[in-house]
């Protein structure tokens, strides 16, 4: 699975701290994310979305190996 | 993930100071053993011992290992589970697979012991494995933990 987080983030031209914050995640949290080394749960996935205000589908995509 | 188990970050703190010095002093009493004569006293000993072959009765014991046991033990669990500072789920999910690394780790050396170890030398793996998930699951956890954060410093 790939995701835009990274992407996103340089959009709305935040910090990965900041990110975290307004989420309620830690950082590396973030961090872990944006390097695919982990894949959030369906909340936080939708709250990414709506700071993002985007779809959760715009933001992680499948590819074949899933 | 549900953390309703895991105490508040404080307990955290309480936890090291309990740890560390009862691992110092349990690992030198693994080696040397020390029972001082004013730790003597008397306790409910629930399984009949040597000198005493009934149950449930009272019984002279000497509290070092006693303290040192409970001690780690206390401490351990402490350090283990509390919350870190910022418990999210992606700890909760590092948290998981530390436990599971631990245990089987654990056992693996157990199992290891089992083939390799025999006699008197045997009463030593018993004692050490006592403690040893606790330990490997501390240190794997603050491994991965410490190793994310230094990943961050090179990120923006």
């Amino acid at each position: 699975m790939q995701n835009r987080i990274k992407i996103e983030r340089a959009i709305l031209n935040i910090t990965q701290e900041e990110l975290a914050n307004k989420i309620s995640v830690s950082r590396q949290t973030i961090n872990a994310m944006e390097l695919n080394k982990y894949v959030p749960s369906t909340v936080l996935a939708l709250k990414l979305a709506k700071v993002f205000t985007k779809k959760v589908e715009e933001i992680f995509i499948l590819d074949e190996n899933d | 993930m549900s953390n309703s188990l895991l105490l508040p970050n404080k307990f955290k703190k309480i936890g090291w100071i309990l740890l560390v010095p009862s691992f110092v002093v349990g690992l030198y009493l693994t080696i040397i053993g020390f029972e001082p004569k004013w730790l003597n006293g008397k306790m409910l000993s629930i399984f009949p011992t040597l000198s005493n072959g009934k149950y449930f009765t009272v019984i002279d014991v000497n509290f070092m290992n006693t303290i040192v046991g409970v001690l780690f033990i206390v401490g351990g669990l402490l350090v283990s589970f509390s919350k870190e500072k910022n418990e999210d789920e992606f700890i909760a999910k590092i948290r998981l697979s530390s436990l599971l690394w631990s245990v089987l780790l654990n056992y693996v050396l157990l199992l290891f012991a089992f083939v390799f170890v025999y006699d008197t030398a045997f009463l030593n793996v018993m004692i050490y494995n006592m403690f040893t998930v606790l330990i490997i699951f501390i240190v794997r956890f603050n491994y991965i933990l410490i190793k994310n954060s230094k990943f961050l410093s090179n990120a923006e």
